[in-house]
C-alpha cells in the first residue's frame, strides 16, 4: 500500500461518520434500483418459464354456445398454431367453514389427453377423474389457500340449480390466472371468489353443453398476425354469441402483471436519480470541505512532486470508497426488501416458481452509476485543489466576506437577532449549497407524501364505492337472464328489505374510430341500492332514452354529453344503434356503461328481462338468509359487498403498508443524513467561529443553536417546499397508474402533510443534536491562538 | 458559583481585595512520561483597576496562566480564587458563566465572527450579558464610532481589533484579558489598540492583563510580571504608569 493510501485510510477513519451518511443515502437509491430491476428479472423470469412450459394462449375469446365441431375451422385459420376449446362457468359455492356463498369459476378439462393450451400447473394432488362415483374438482391455489383447502376435502357448487358435492383432487395453478380476480375488480379475493376445474363431461353434462364450447384459447404461428386473426376469430364465432376475441395485452391477468412490471420499470429510473442526485450533492459537500482542509497538504504534495493527477486519483479514491460502501449496504437492502416485495406478491400473482432473483447485471449499472454520481460531486472539488499553485495553496484561505441579507436589505433588520442574521448571511453567502440542501430536505418530505396520498385514495375509492355507489348487502345473480317477475323470488329471501333488478348486456361502444367492448347495465332509474354517481358526488337519473358512461370511457371515446355513439349488442341477435350519451358517471375501476332497465330491454327486443338484483338485508335475519341462498338453485353466484370491502381493505393495507415503511426508511436517512452532514462540515468550517462564542460566554446550547440555526432556516424552507413537491409526485404517479382498468383519485390530507412534516422535522432535530455532541470537542484555547 | 458583581467593578485602583489570588498553581498536561508541565507552582494577586503586563518568551508558561485566570482551563494543582470563589475547582456550567459575566477577552487573531458587522459584533455579547452598555457605546469608546455597520472584511487589522476590545468591555466586565493583542498589527495600529485598551482600564476601572513577548509593552503597566518555564521569575511595579503614547517603540 502506498503511504497515499494509507493517508487515505487514515482521513476516511475520521470522517468515517459523514462518509456513512453519504454511503446511506447512496444505499437508499441503490437499493430500490437493485430492488426493481431484481423483481423485474424475478417476474419476467417466472412469466416467461410459465408461459413457455404451460403453453399459456396468445389469443382468447368468449362466447354463448358453439358446437366442437367448430374447432376445425378455428384451427383452419391462417396464422393459428394452436386451438383449444373449453366450457367455463360462473356458480355458487358453499365452502365449508365459510358462512357466506362463494362464486367459482370452473373451467372444462379435455375429454382426452393433456390440454394443449393453458396447461394446469398442479401444486400437490393430481388432475380431477371423470366418471367417479364422487365427482372431483382441481381448485386454485389461491383460494385454496385463503381457506386452508388441500386435496382430499370437499366442497359443494351449485351447478346449473342441483347443489353437489365435489371431492378436491389438486390444488393447481393456470397461467391463465396468475392474477386471479372476478371480473372487473381491482385487487383479488381470494376467499369469496376461486377457480375450479373439472372434467369436460361432467361440466358440459350439467349445464346441458355437451359437445359445445363457451371460451376458446389458442396460439399464433410464427409471423402471424394477431389483428387478422382476431377478426378472422370474430367472424366465425358471430353467429354462436362471441363475444369479441382479444390478445394477450388485453388477458386481464396477462395486463395486471405487465402493469406491475412497467411501474416497476419507471421505479427503478425515478427513484435512484432523486437519492444518487443527493448523494452526489453531499459527497460534493464532504469532499470540497476535505480538499479545503487540506489545501497545505495538496501544496505539499505538489511541492514534493506529486503530480496533479496523483493528487486527483487521491481524492477520487476517497469518494470511490463511499461508492463501495454504498453499493454494498444498497445491494443488501435491495436483495432484503426484493424478497419481502416477492412475499407480497404471492398477495397478487400465482406463479409455479416466483423466486427472488438478483439481477447481476444491474449490481455493475449501480456500482457504475453510483460512481457516476460521487465522482461528479467530487470532480469539481479536485479540479479546484489541483489547478491551485502550490505557493498560494500554502497560504491560509482569505476570510470569507459577507453582507447583509436580502431581506435586511429590504428593512426588516431590526427584527433580527445577531444569531439570525449570522444564519441568514451564511445561506445567502453559499446560496447554491442552501438550496440543493433545501431541495434535498424537500425531497425526503416529498417522498413521504406519496404512499399516504395512495392510501388515502383507496380510502376514498372504498368509501365512493361501497357507502355511494353499491349501498346494497348482496348482489345475486341468475345463471341466464330470466323473466322481470323473478325479482319477486329475491323479495320472498328472509331478511329481504328491499331488491332492484339489473341487467346486464355485453356490447361494444363505437364512436368514431376508438370501439371498447364492455357489460351494459340496465338499473333502476334512480335505485337506491346501485347508483350511478357523477364526479360532484350527486345521484344520476337514469334518462329514458340515452346512456350514461364513465367519466374515462367518454375520454376514451372522445364524446361528451349530447353526442352519440353506436352501440352493438354482442348477445343474442346482433343489433346496432346509436345511442345519445346522457351524462357521465364517475368510477374508479373499469370502465362501464348504463341504461335505465326497460330502455335497455326495449334495446334488446326480449321484453322485460333481468340478470339478478341488488338486495338489502336485515342484519338480524343474515344467517337464514344465508342458508337460504346456498340452497337458491338458479342463483350463479352472490356477492357479499362487506367481504369483498374487507378484503380489499385488507389487501391494499398490507401492501401499502410495506410501501410506506420503506418510504419512511428512506426519507429518514434522507432527512438525517443531509443535515448530519451539513451540521458537521459547517462545524468544521466555523469550528473557530464558534469556539470564540464559547469563550467569550456562550453556553453549549447557544453555540449549539448558532450553529444549527442555518439548518432550521433550510428546513422551515424544505418543509412546505416538500409537501408541495410530494403533492406534485403523487398527482404525477397517479395519473401515470390512471388507466382504463383501474384510477385512483388524488386525495391530499392534512394527516398526511402533517406526518411527512413530523418524520422530516424529527430526524432532522435528531440528526442536529448528534451532530451537536461534537460541539464538545471543540478546542476553546486553540481559537485563542493566531490563525498562522 | 458566587454572584460576580459588575457593579463592584467601580472601585478605587487601591482597593485591597484581590481580584485573582493565585496560590502554587501548577498545570500539567498528559501523563506519565509524555507529562508536559506548563505551570510549576505560581503565585500572585490581581487587583481591580490594575493593568498587568506578563511578559515571557513562546513556552514560557504566560498563555497557560492567562487561560487559567480566565476560566478556559482548570488547574492540575494549586488554588485560584477568584474574589475568593474557587475557579478552579468550577464546572463546565459555572464556567461559562465566569466567562459570560466577568471576563472579555482580546485575541490575537480578533477573532470576530465574519458574517456580523462591527455593531452585531458586539451586540451578540450585549444580549446574554446582565448590565451591558450599548454596542455603539463602546465603539465610540474605541474610536469606532464612524464605522459600525462594517463587516469585518471591509476593516483594516487595527479597526477589527479595536471592534474586539469594544465587544469584550461592552459587558463592563471585571477582567479584561488580552492574549498579544497588537501581536499581527504594525506599531500605528498596535498604538490605537493599546490606547484602547488602556482607556477602558482607566475608565471603567477593569483588572486588564495583557500578555505579549514586546518588553516595551511593559512601560504602561502597573506591574510586570516575567514568566519563564512555569514559573514567575521577576516581578517589577512600575512607580508611574506610562501612558501608550510615551512607549519607547
Amino acid at each position: 500500500m502506498s503511504l497515499l493510501d494509507r493517508k487515505l485510510l487514515r482521513d476516511l477513519r475520521a470522517l468515517k461518520s459523514q462518509a456513512l451518511a453519504v454511503a446511506l443515502v447512496m444505499a437508499c437509491g441503490l437499493a430500490m434500483m437493485i430492488m426493481t430491476r431484481s423483481l423485474i428479472l424475478s417476474l419476467e423470469t417466472a412469466r416467461d418459464t410459465y408461459y413457455g412450459q404451460n403453453h399459456f394462449a396468445e389469443i382468447f375469446a368468449r362466447l354463448k354456445r358453439a358446437p366442437n365441431a367448430l374447432r376445425e375451422q378455428l384451427a383452419a385459420i391462417p396464422g393459428v398454431a394452436a386451438v383449444e376449446t373449453s366450457i367455463a362457468i360462473q356458480v355458487t359455492l358453499d365452502v365449508p367453514g365459510l358462512a357466506e356463498p362463494a362464486v367459482g369459476l370452473i373451467n372444462s378439462l379435455p375429454e382426452r389427453g393433456e390440454a394443449r393450451l393453458n396447461r394446469l400447473y398442479f401444486r400437490s394432488g393430481r388432475l380431477p377423474l371423470g366418471q367417479t362415483t364422487h365427482g372431483e374438482l382441481a381448485v386454485s391455489e389461491a383460494f385454496a389457500d385463503a381457506h386452508g383447502l388441500k386435496p382430499g376435502d370437499t366442497l359443494a357448487a351449485i351447478l346449473n340449480g342441483t347443489k353437489q358435492t365435489f371431492r378436491l383432487s389438486g390444488i393447481a395453478l393456470s397461467p391463465e390466472f396468475v392474477f386471479e380476480a372476478p371480473p372487473g375488480a381491482a385487487l383479488p379475493d381470494n376467499k369469496t371468489y376461486g377457480v375450479f376445474w373439472m372434467p369436460y363431461r361432467e361440466l358440459a353434462t350439467a349445464f346441458q353443453l355437451y359437445g359445445a364450447f363457451n371460451a376458446l384459447a389458442l396460439t399464433l404461428a410464427p409471423g402471424a398476425s394477431e389483428g387478422a386473426v382476431i377478426a378472422a376469430v370474430d367472424r366465425l364465432l358471430a353467429p354462436y354469441g362471441g363475444r369479441g376475441a382479444y390478445g394477450r395485452e388485453n388477458h386481464p391477468s396477462h395486463r395486471r402483471v405487465e402493469d406491475e412490471i412497467r411501474v416497476l420499470q419507471g421505479l427503478s429510473v425515478a427513484f435512484p436519480l432523486v437519492f444518487l442526485g443527493v448523494a452526489a450533492f453531499m459527497t460534493n459537500s464532504v469532499m470540497s470541505r476535505q480538499i479545503a482542509l487540506q489545501r497545505e497538504q495538496i501544496a505539499m504534495l505538489k511541492a514534493c512532486g506529486f503530480s496533479n493527477a496523483q493528487v486527483g486519483a487521491h481524492y477520487f479514491k476517497f469518494s470511490l470508497a463511499i461508492v463501495v460502501v454504498g453499493v454494498a449496504l444498497g445491494t443488501l437492502a435491495g436483495v432484503m426488501l426484493g424478497r419481502r416485495l416477492v412475499e407480497m406478491y404471492h398477495l397478487f400473482f400465482r406463479f409455479p416458481r416466483l423466486e427472488f432473483l438478483l439481477d447481476t447485471r444491474v449490481l455493475f449499472a449501480a456500482v457504475f452509476v453510483s460512481a457516476l454520481a460521487a465522482f461528479a460531486g467530487v470532480a469539481g472539488a479536485v479540479r479546484r485543489a489541483v489547478r491551485l499553485p502550490p505557493a498560494e495553496a500554502m497560504r491560509p484561505e482569505a476570510p470569507a466576506s459577507y453582507r447583509p441579507a436580502y431581506a435586511e436589505r429590504l428593512g426588516a433588520a431590526r427584527w433580527f437577532t445577531p444569531s439570525f442574521r449570522m444564519a441568514l448571511r451564511n445561506i445567502e453567502r453559499r446560496p447554491v449549497r442552501g438550496a440543493l440542501t433545501c431541495l434535498a430536505l424537500a425531497l425526503a418530505t416529498a417522498i413521504l407524501i406519496v404512499p399516504n396520498s395512495f392510501r388515502d385514495g383507496i380510502g376514498h375509492v372504498i368509501d365512493f364505492q361501497w357507502d355511494i355507489v353499491q349501498r346494497q348487502t348482496v348482489t345475486m345473480s341468475l345463471v341466464e337472464p330470466g323473466p322481470a317477475r323473478a325479482i319477486a323470488d329475491f323479495r320472498h329471501l328472509p331478511g329481504v328489505v328491499l331488491a332492484e333488478p339489473f341487467r346486464y348486456v355485453a356490447v361494444e361502444l363505437r364512436a368514431g374510430p376508438v370501439t371498447r367492448r364492455l357489460l351494459l347495465q340496465g338499473l333502476l332509474e334512480r335505485g337506491t341500492l346501485n347508483r350511478v354517481i357523477d364526479a360532484h358526488s350527486q345521484q344520476l337519473t337514469l334518462p329514458a332514452r340515452g346512456i350514461v358512461i364513465s367519466g374515462k370511457l367518454a375520454e376514451i371515446l372522445h364524446v361528451k354529453p349530447g353526442d352519440e355513439v353506436i352501440a352493438k349488442v354482442l348477445e343474442g341477435e346482433e343489433r346496432e344503434l346509436a345511442v345519445p350519451v346522457a351524462g357521465l358517471a364517475e368510477d374508479f375501476a373499469g370502465t362501464a356503461a348504463y341504461m335505465e332497465l326497460h330502455a335497455l330491454n326495449r334495446l334488446l327486443l326480449e321484453g322485460d328481462r333481468i340478470n339478478g338484483a341488488h338486495l338489502a338485508v336485515d342484519g338480524s335475519r343474515w344467517d337464514e338468509f344465508l342458508r337460504a341462498t346456498k340452497a337458491t338453485p338458479r342463483s350463479a353466484g352472490v356477492v357479499i359487498k362487506n367481504l369483498i370491502r374487507e378484503g380489499f381493505r385488507k389487501t391494499t393495507a398490507e401492501s401499502i403498508g410495506l410501501l410506506q415503511k420503506m418510504y419512511m426508511l428512506f426519507a429518514t436517512i434522507v432527512a438525517f443524513g443531509i443535515i448530519y452532514n451539513s451540521a458537521r462540515i459547517s462545524l468544521s468550517e466555523r469550528a473557530r467561529e464558534l469556539a470564540t462564542l464559547r469563550v467569550l460566554g456562550f453556553t453549549r446550547g447557544e453555540v449549539g443553536a448558532v450553529l444549527v440555526g442555518e439548518l432550521v432556516l433550510l428546513t422551515l424552507v424544505a418543509l412546505p417546499l416538500g409537501l408541495v413537491l410530494g403533492s406534485g409526485f403523487a398527482s404525477g404517479i397517479i395519473a401515470s397508474v390512471n388507466t382504463e382498468t383501474v384510477r385512483l383519485p388524488l386525495v391530499l390530507t392534512a394527516s398526511n402533510y402533517a406526518f411527512a412534516v413530523l418524520v422530516v422535522a424529527l430526524a432532522s432535530a435528531l440528526s442536529a443534536l448528534f451532530a451537536a455532541r461534537k460541539l464538545a470537542e471543540i478546542d476553546l484555547v486553540g481559537a485563542l491562538k493566531a490563525l498562522d | 458559583m458566587p454572584p460576580v458583581e459588575p457593579s463592584s467593578l467601580v472601585l478605587p485602583a487601591v482597593e485591597r481585595e484581590p481580584v485573582f489570588q493565585v496560590r502554587d498553581l501548577a498545570r500539567i498536561y498528559g501523563e506519565g512520561t509524555a507529562a508536559v508541565t506548563a505551570l510549576r507552582g505560581v503565585d500572585l494577586d490581581l487587583f481591580p483597576g490594575e493593568l498587568i503586563v506578563l511578559l515571557g518568551a513562546s513556552g514560557s508558561g504566560k498563555s497557560t496562566l492567562l487561560n487559567q485566570l480566565g476560566g478556559l482551563d482548570s488547574p492540575t494543582r494549586g488554588t485560584l480564587l477568584y474574589r475568593g470563589w474557587n475557579l478552579g475547582a468550577a464546572d463546565e456550567a459555572d464556567l461559562t458563566r465566569f466567562r459570560r459575566d466577568a471576563v472579555g477577552f482580546v485575541f490575537q487573531a480578533y477573532n470576530l465572527i465574519p458574517s456580523l458587522t462591527a455593531r452585531e459584533n458586539v451586540a451578540l455579547i450585549t444580549e446574554i450579558c446582565r448590565d451591558p452598555m450599548a454596542p455603539e457605546e463602546a465603539l465610540t469608546l474605541v474610536g469606532l464610532g464612524e464605522r459600525m455597520d462594517h463587516f469585518p472584511a471591509q476593516l483594516s487589522g487595527g479597526e477589527q481589533q479595536r471592534v474586539a476590545i469594544a465587544r469584550a468591555i461592552a459587558k463592563r466586565p471585571a477582567v479584561l484579558l488580552c492574549d498579544e493583542p497588537t501581536g499581527a498589527l504594525d506599531v500605528r495600529t498596535g498604538i490605537t489598540v493599546l490606547e484602547a485598551i488602556e482607556r477602558s482600564n482607566r475608565e471603567l476601572g477593569t483588572l486588564a492583563v495583557i500578555i505579549t513577548h514586546n518588553a516595551i509593552l511593559a512601560d504602561m503597566a502597573d506591574r510586570v510580571f516575567t514568566l519563564s518555564d512555569g514559573r514567575i521569575v521577576n516581578e517589577r511595579t512600575n512607580a508611574r504608569r506610562g501612558s501608550v503614547s510615551e512607549l519607547a517603540w
